[in-house]
């Protein structure tokens, strides 16, 4: 089973490498997908020892995911795991979010940051209920941890998934997709570090809101 | 009983509306969850139109009070309707220059549809 990591980046410069070094340990390959960084992100992560594509303009971590997701089908992948590249995940999380996948028990898999005791601010918590409430509404699917990116795809959903949205909202349209292609799924708890950068770099309340607006109009539209 | 040629109009376009909706549920191109509410939408506009009296507690809350209210609030979704047309073809239009950014992505990294013959012809400095 080829497992292949995504690992879509934007101006990680600092933190790409160890990112990158970190999830060679668990995976077959590595595929950074920088999104148009004006940093030296695609050159750090090309010498970490990954392979890199790079979006010529910033589209957004899901049309950067789909990249990803397509340059690793190409690339023969049987299993996709999806990451972020700020140090937040933990690439030692990897193997038991593998687990359901390798027991053929699941086609996707949540990691859910909220299943452990992690430090996690009560705000970020908050802006998580309502992401995972939105999605409830959207696709009719609960999922503890809707909004995090840590995910595995097993083979048949690195077959099917076609993620169209080019923001954060894309998380939300990943359920929608286990939902109408009724992959099975399951959750595993991860540790979540946050730091001040990542805090920083997390959604803002506005951008919170003009997601949750574009999941609904577009569950609506479809 | 007499019908107005809106209440039967809305009605029948709710129920081709909720026909359509519901083939492309069957066609699994939405889910059934999506199906429902599309179907709560239209039954909704056909309500409307039938018995129009189910307004009468909107108008109670929102204070029309006669029909200028009426005409305004009626031009207010009207344009609400443009601004979410406009909302839908600028994404599609994201949608369009995403795709074209990813194919241009991908064939740089030597992972076009045919990637390994322009692989092969990058490194022979061979035209394609």
């Amino acid at each position: 089973m080829k497992v292949i990591a995504v690992i879509p980046a934007l101006n990680e410069e600092k933190r790409i490498e160890v990112v990158v070094r970190g999830t060679q340990k668990f995976t077959d390959q590595v595929i950074v997908v920088d999104d148009g960084s004006t940093d030296s992100t695609a050159f750090v992560a090309e010498q970490s020892g990954a392979t890199v594509v790079q979006h010529g303009e910033n589209c957004g971590a899901g049309a950067a995911t789909m990249t990803g997701i397509e340059a690793a089908r190409r690339s023969g992948a049987d299993v996709i795991v999806t990451l972020d590249a700020d140090e937040q995940h933990d690439p030692h999380d990897i193997p038991a979010l593998l687990q359901p996948i390798r027991e053929g028990r699941a086609d996707i898999v949540f990691a859910n940051r909220f299943g452990r005791r992690n430090r996690i601010p009560l705000i970020r918590r908050f802006f998580n209920a309502i992401g995972n409430f939105v999605t409830l509404i959207a696709t009719g699917k609960w999922v503890d941890d809707s909004q995090c990116g840590f995910k595995v795809f097993g083979p048949k959903a690195v077959k099917e998934v076609r993620i169209r949205m080019n923001g954060y909202e894309f998380c939300t349209e990943l359920v929608r997709e286990s939902v109408h292609h009724r992959w099975r799924s399951a959750e595993v708890p991860i540790k979540v570090i946050y730091s001040e950068y990542t805090l920083a770099k997390g959604q803002s309340f506005a951008t919170g809101v003009k997601t949750a607006l574009k999941i609904l109009l577009r569950s609506f539209l479809r | 009983m007499t019908f107005t040629p809106y209440q039967i109009i809305a009605p029948l376009i709710s129920v081709f509306a909720l026909v359509y909706a519901w083939s492309l549920v069957m066609k699994q191109k939405k889910t059934i969850w999506e199906g429902a509410l599309w179907t709560l939408f239209w039954a909704a506009i056909a309500l409307i139109a039938l018995v129009p009296e189910v307004l009468d507690y909107l108008t109670f809350t929102m204070g029309f009070k006669n029909r200028e209210n009426a005409l305004l609030i009626t031009f207010l979704g009207i344009l609400s309707f443009i601004v979410f047309y406009l909302i839908v073809r600028v994404e599609e239009l994201e949608h369009r220059q995403t795709k074209i950014v990813r194919s241009v992505a991908l064939r740089e990294a030597g992972l076009g549809r045919n990637g390994r013959k322009h692989e092969e012809c990058k490194n022979n400095g061979v035209a394609e």
